[in-house]
């Protein structure tokens, strides 16, 4: 505890734990090797506080720098990528820290930790990220204080009240200045990105696993907002993706040969809603069956299907219409019918033999579906999030013949399967199923378990219908939700096994809050600068209207801050001693001796003698007490009263009294 | 360095040193920093802060990242703040100063100083700095006063004065560099620095040459070096001849005390230039006066009777320190 309390006295100290701090959140995103690079320099910068003749030698540092270095190279293939980038600053902080000895290379340092925590906002913009990163400013600026203070005895609490105050101080300037500062749309220049930015979501593959691996992840994916009603739960399919073609296994959006012209017949009413995104480092945008209305800038093809132009790394907003009755697609493209009926060969041979029966069954396409449908419901299939393994090249052949246990992308490939088989054009479709009303703010948000494949017919007349398979096997995944649909006994996701009303209450919350704040915060761009501007002064604002708007603002909260701080309204307390004095200044003047402002008080006494020769003594005594008062660190009761007493008693010009 | 001040051009920092000399008051022994006279710049490593300010914002302009704008701007008006704290902390303290000890050319002047605040709060991390002097560092942070030593080095004989002080400070965060020029009104006075070499002291009425006394001739008072003994005055050791032997010595005397000395102008060679006469003169004093003997001082315009005692010896070394020179 001692040797706690000798260390945290240096400054690095503080910036080893400053940096710490600012890295820690990274901790999943940065590759294992480098984070025990960090590790062990930081520590054991820590332990050459003592002993400094144990830091790293120069030689051994720029060997460290250069393996690094190589190492992000060889990892990330890149240095200037988003995690790249974080990973080579972190590490060659934790280096420079090793060759820091003056106070410019802490106070260096810590600023950069500023640079870190922004590379942090670039993976997170979070409520509870932001409020780490503010308790992290503060620690930042109490090292500040500490590589400053030199040998001031300042103890922690005071430089945590000092930090807290000056932060808090601080904010009110931050937000004229986020609200006021001018933003450009687009960006200055492009980095590369990492091809490490994994994040949770679908993929545009299907292999049976993918989607139930999904469901354990409660992380939100986007979340819609209803400027109509919001439609009942069972017409909530979020369309993200068409995947075409089937090698036995897996299911793949492979090569497309689509139209830009998409065809619909569509009925009223039109579903009017805004999408905000969560960044999925993927072009895909979702949009609810069918969209009818879609924004600019997007790629929209025959498949339905809506394409961003760049990688969605940010909070994505758009709106469209959706149309809940619609016909697509009634002329069937070559391409399509050829692509919608493609069976691989050799493969699943029992399920393709069972298929052909069917078709030979029927006549017409909609009973062979609707047989199907009939057979999932009626046969002893499961819908369960822990299918038995299917190993070997005939996955559906197993799971219809064999296990019968099976997740929605297992329905929804054989159901496909079938129907190719039966000479129905089929497709699969992935995307999202459901979502939860928040009841605060009636947002719809829709979470990765709300992950689902289903599948698409074409029918002549009717174009391109949704079938979804899962729906016969597992109604109440489709009504309610999972949760509803899974067997009592099966084991749940954690975040299932949470749900009771007061914990749904909470995230219901927390949940609108975090909307909020997205809209708001992280969302807040030109676009929304300009509405709320507009909505404010009730007029467009030109940049340069902007510009002085913004210094008028930031002057005049400068001002109020300036007056928090200084509080002229509190009158300067006057020392008791200078009060006494300034009586007896007074005495002198009223018989015309005045004091000059920058006069001493031995000059003024050595002319108030020469004035006043019969109160030599007196002057003489007032003054000695005086600047023993003033000037001498000791406080003494007695000499006070001492000093009270004589100068009242003090009358200058009276001969008779002090001629004695 | 006394301060981390960015490098400014010459023309400058005279200019700020012009300006600042116009508004100067009077010299006294007390004065408060007013914002009038109060100067802040920032440091290069406040630069350096908001170079990398400036960075977090273009970053954030380009990922289009609010909390990187909003960081940004947290450390624009955190610096600004910084500013205001930094100039507060110096601004309104009431500095004095005190009367320093006479020293001997190239020793370190001791001006004692006095910072006093008008408020309550605390005032961590001022320093105190003299044209030729290292920076002084107090802190006021429970009491309202705080006392400190302004050293300045001892350059030439005669009266200095503590000059021009500069009170600066760069707490709390060392983004800026606050400073006041004081023009305190404080004297020092300088006695020559004393010759390194020990010369032979004569009696009155004696007016021979002084010799060194590694020049054994003409040699009355002075009898010879013995062993040193317990009981020995420490004042007459032979401290030269220590230095070249490594052993204790000590100095023999003839009729000690009990006879005038006479330091005289022309006890030394009129050869020498006269800072080097004064020299040897003030070592001749304070031989004289380390002996305890009883000595007077004859100098052209300064006659100084015979006598012995502290007040004496600063008597004959201030003489010596002013010579040819006006107060």
């Amino acid at each position: 505890m001692n040797y706690l309390k000798q260390i945290s006295q240096s400054p690095v100290f503080w910036v080893v734990i400053s940096l710490a701090l600012v890295i820690l959140p990274h901790i999943s995103r940065f590759p294992g090797w480098s984070i025990l690079f960090i590790t062990v320099l930081l520590a054991w910068r820590i332990v050459c506080i003592k002993k400094p003749g144990w830091l790293v030698p120069k030689w051994l540092l720029l060997i460290i720098t250069l393996l690094s270095t190589l190492g992000i190279v060889a990892y990330f293939g890149t240095l200037l990528g988003k995690t790249a980038g974080s990973v080579l600053l972190s590490v060659l902080l934790a280096i420079k820290l090793h060759e820091s000895k003056t106070r410019r290379d802490y106070m260096m340092l810590i600023a950069l930790s500023f640079f870190i925590i922004v590379t942090n906002f670039l993976f997170s913009q979070s409520i509870p990220t932001v409020l780490y990163m503010i308790a992290i400013s503060i620690f930042l600026v109490m090292s500040m204080i500490s590589i400053n203070q030199d040998d001031a005895p300042l103890n922690i609490k005071y430089k945590f009240k000092l930090a807290s105050k000056m932060i808090l101080q601080a904010f009110p300037l931050m937000l004229v200045m986020f609200i006021l500062f001018p933003r450009i749309s687009g960006p200055l220049w492009s980095l590369p990105d990492d091809q490490q930015s994994a994040t949770t979501g679908l993929s545009d593959k299907m292999t049976p696993g993918n989607i139930s691996n999904l469901i354990q992840s409660n992380a939100p994916a986007f979340r819609v907002e209803f400027n109509s009603e919001i439609p009942e739960q069972s017409q909530l399919y979020w369309r993200g993706a068409i995947l075409w073609y089937f090698d036995g296994q897996t299911w793949e959006k492979g090569k497309q040969n689509l139209s830009t012209v998409p065809v619909i017949r569509s009925a009223p009413p039109l579903i009017d809603y805004t999408v905000t995104l969560e960044p999925h480092q993927k072009k895909w945008l979702f949009a609810l069956d069918m969209p009818v209305e879609t924004p600019p800038d997007v790629f929209f093809t025959n498949n339905f299907v809506l394409r961003s132009k760049e990688k969605i790394t940010g909070l994505y907003q758009y709106s469209l219409k959706s149309a809940l009755t619609y016909n697509i697609q009634t002329k069937l493209s070559p391409w399509e019918k050829s692509a919608g009926l493609k069976i691989p060969p050799n493969t699943n041979t029992k399920t393709i033999k069972f298929a052909q029966q069917l078709a030979q069954q029927y006549s017409k396409p909609v009973d062979i579906v609707n047989h199907m449908l009939r057979y999932f419901n009626e046969n002893n299939f499961h819908y369960t999030l822990r299918p038995p393994t299917t190993p070997g090249f005939d996955p559906v052949d197993q799971f219809l013949f064999d296990t019968q246990r099976g997740f929605c992308e297992h329905y929804a490939s054989s159901f496909t399967l079938i129907m190719r088989a039966a000479g129905i054009p089929a497709r699969v479709v992935i995307g999202y199923q459901g979502g939860t009303k928040n009841p605060f703010n009636q947002v719809l948000t829709i979470r990765q378990k709300d992950a689902h494949a289903w599948a698409e017919v074409w029918l002549k007349n009717r174009g391109w219908v949704r079938v979804d398979p899962t729906a016969a096997i597992a109604p109440q995944r489709i009504e309610q939700n999972l949760n509803a649909a899974l067997d009592p006994g099966e084991s749940r996701p954690f975040h299932m096994q949470l749900d009771n009303p007061l914990v749904r209450n909470v995230l219901f919350y927390w949940d609108a809050l975090d909307n909020q704040w997205n809209q708001w915060i992280v969302g807040y761009d030109a676009k929304l600068q300009q509405k709320l501007l507009e909505s404010l002064l009730e007029q467009r604002l030109a940049l340069s209207d902007l510009v002085l708007l913004m210094v008028g603002s930031v002057t005049t909260v400068l001002i109020i801050v300036l007056i928090f701080i200084l509080k002229p309204w509190q009158r300067k307390k006057l020392d008791p001693v200078v009060k006494i004095y300034q009586q007896f200044c007074d005495k002198l003047s009223s018989r015309g001796l005045h004091r000059e402002a920058s006069e001493g008080p031995v000059d003024f006494s050595k002319r108030a003698i020469e004035k006043f020769p019969a109160q030599k003594s007196a002057i003489e005594l007032i003054t000695r007490l005086y600047t023993k008062l003033r000037y001498e660190a000791v406080h003494n009761e007695k000499q006070l009263e001492q000093f009270k007493q004589h100068t009242r008693k003090f009358k200058p010009g009276i001969k008779k009294v002090l001629e004695k | 360095m006394a301060s981390d001040l960015p490098l400014l051009p010459r023309f400058a920092e005279k200019f700020i040193q012009n300006f600042a000399a116009k508004r100067q008051p009077e010299a006294s022994q007390q004065t408060t920093v007013d914002r009038h006279r109060l100067y802040i710049l920032p440091t290069r490593h406040g630069l350096m802060f908001f170079l990398i300010l400036l960075l977090i914002l273009l970053g954030a302009i380009n990922y289009e990242n609010s909390l990187g704008f909003m960081l940004s701007f947290l450390l624009g008006s955190l610096g600004f703040l910084g500013m205001i704290y930094t100039h507060q902390n110096i601004n309104k303290l009431t500095v004095s100063i005190g009367r320093a000890e006479a020293v001997f050319a190239g020793q370190e002047i001791l001006f004692p100083i006095t910072i006093k605040r008008a408020d309550s709060s605390p005032h961590p991390n001022l320093q105190i700095l003299s044209d030729h002097g290292t920076p002084v560092h107090a802190h006021i942070i429970d009491a309202d006063i705080t006392e400190c030593k302004l050293t300045q080095l001892a350059q030439a004989r005669g009266y200095t004065h503590a000059g021009r002080i500069k009170l600066f400070s760069e707490y709390p965060l060392g983004l800026f560099h606050a400073w006041s020029w004081l023009n305190l009104q404080s004297r020092c006075l300088i006695y020559p620095a004393p010759d390194p070499h020990h010369y032979t002291l004569h009696f009155a009425g004696d007016s021979s040459m002084g010799n060194n006394t590694d020049d054994k001739s003409g040699v009355d008072d002075f009898s010879g070096i013995r062993e040193y003994q317990s009981g020995d005055s420490p004042k007459h050791m032979a401290w030269k001849s220590i230095a070249k032997t490594g052993e204790l010595q000590t100095k023999l005397f003839n009729n000690e005390t009990s006879e005038e000395i006479a330091i005289n102008w022309s006890d030394t060679q009129e050869t020498l230039d006269l800072e080097q006469r004064l020299s040897i003169l003030c070592r001749m004093v304070l031989d004289a006066s380390e002996q305890s003997l009883k000595f007077a001082l004859n100098i052209p315009g300064t006659n100084i009777a015979a006598a012995t005692g502290l007040q004496h010896k600063h008597q004959c070394l201030k003489a010596l320190a002013l010579f040819g020179k006006n107060e």
